[in-house]
């Protein structure tokens, strides 16, 4: 199935840095893929939520916790998450311009960031343990690693998806005209992103 | 009239460009009040806020959600206004909270 573009927001197709936008009103991707993100972020939000009713009963534990984390692993997750997400976004850019080997370029700094992000969070379980920070050390730590360790998963087989994606453009699997896969995947990698958007305020800068 | 020509030319690989850079920019503010900052109903909103304009950003420009299903776009997006209210609520009303979710024995 096709992904049809939007003549209106497509004006001024007229030279190879054109662009084309997608047209208004559409599911982006497809709707299975989207059953899948709003379950994945349920899942989460009830995790949000255990977070938010453990912080009220233990409140001197959840001041402290953030504190004895690694705050620059945070960040440079955080910086990791949100640069492989403006990867993909790069790379859906260009395959609607019908310049595929850019866009596999793209994605191929996505796994780098992805791989980067799974490195520093490894790193960053084996500082913690250095310190003493454990799975049961309290509730703060049980629900850091909880959700951090999630993510991590996440990312991991988010990583597999990007991976099919670049497959599947050097397959010719998708095309500026056809590539509602490849927006599939995009949306469900973005997700990944926004959820550590929450956690990482949540576990490392709110006291 | 031309200014405005401008800006409706800009490409939106360009716009993305920019977004990047707004969430690398807040990312880092943030990490500065994870540092420095002592914990307040200030700092609280702030982070709150932060996390509120850093959803919308990626959910309308790189999930491309702006001109998107609408029901899906709205869905997304409150997303990112209930989390940082939840946030402010539990900083406000936190023994209330704890309170109304205690079990009883």
């Amino acid at each position: 199935m096709s992904t049809s573009l939007s003549p209106s927001l497509a004006p001024t197709l007229d030279n190879q840095t054109a662009e084309r936008l997608p047209r208004d009103n559409r599911i982006p991707g497809n709707g299975a893929v989207w059953v899948g993100i709003f379950a994945e972020l349920s899942e989460f939000a009830l995790m949000f939520l255990v977070y938010f009713i453990a912080k009220v009963h233990y409140l001197e534990l959840f001041r402290e916790g953030p504190v004895a984390l690694n705050t620059t692993a945070g960040v440079l997750n955080t910086l990791a998450l949100l640069t492989s997400s403006y990867f993909v976004a790069k790379a859906m850019s260009c395959v609607r311009m019908g310049r595929i080997k850019t866009a596999i370029n793209w994605l191929w700094g996505t796994i780098g960031a992805a791989i980067f992000y799974l490195l520093v969070k490894g790193w960053e379980y084996f500082w913690n343990n250095a310190q003493g920070i454990e799975v049961d050390t309290n509730v703060f730590f049980t629900l850091y690693y909880y959700m951090t360790f999630n993510h991590f998963l996440h990312v991991a087989w988010g990583g597999g998806a990007i991976l099919w994606a670049i497959f599947r453009l050097k397959t010719g699997g998708y095309t500026a005209e056809d590539h509602e896969g490849m927006e599939a995947i995009a949306c469900y990698w973005h997700m990944i992103d926004l959820v550590w958007i929450i956690i990482f305020p949540l576990l490392y800068v709110l006291r | 009239m031309r200014n405005l020509s401008y800006f409706r030319a800009v490409p939106y690989h360009r716009i993305l460009d920019l977004i990047w850079f707004v969430l690398m920019a807040m990312t880092l503010l943030s990490a500065l009040i994870a540092e420095s900052a002592e914990p307040s109903l200030l700092v609280t909103a702030i982070v709150a806020l932060t996390i509120g304009i850093k959803g919308r950003l990626v959910v309308d420009r790189f999930m491309e959600l702006r001109n998107a299903n609408p029901r899906i776009r709205f869905a997304m997006n409150l997303y990112f206004y209930l989390l940082p209210l939840a946030i402010l609520i539990v900083w406000l009303f936190p023994e209330f909270l704890a309170d109304m979710t205690r079990l009883k024995k």
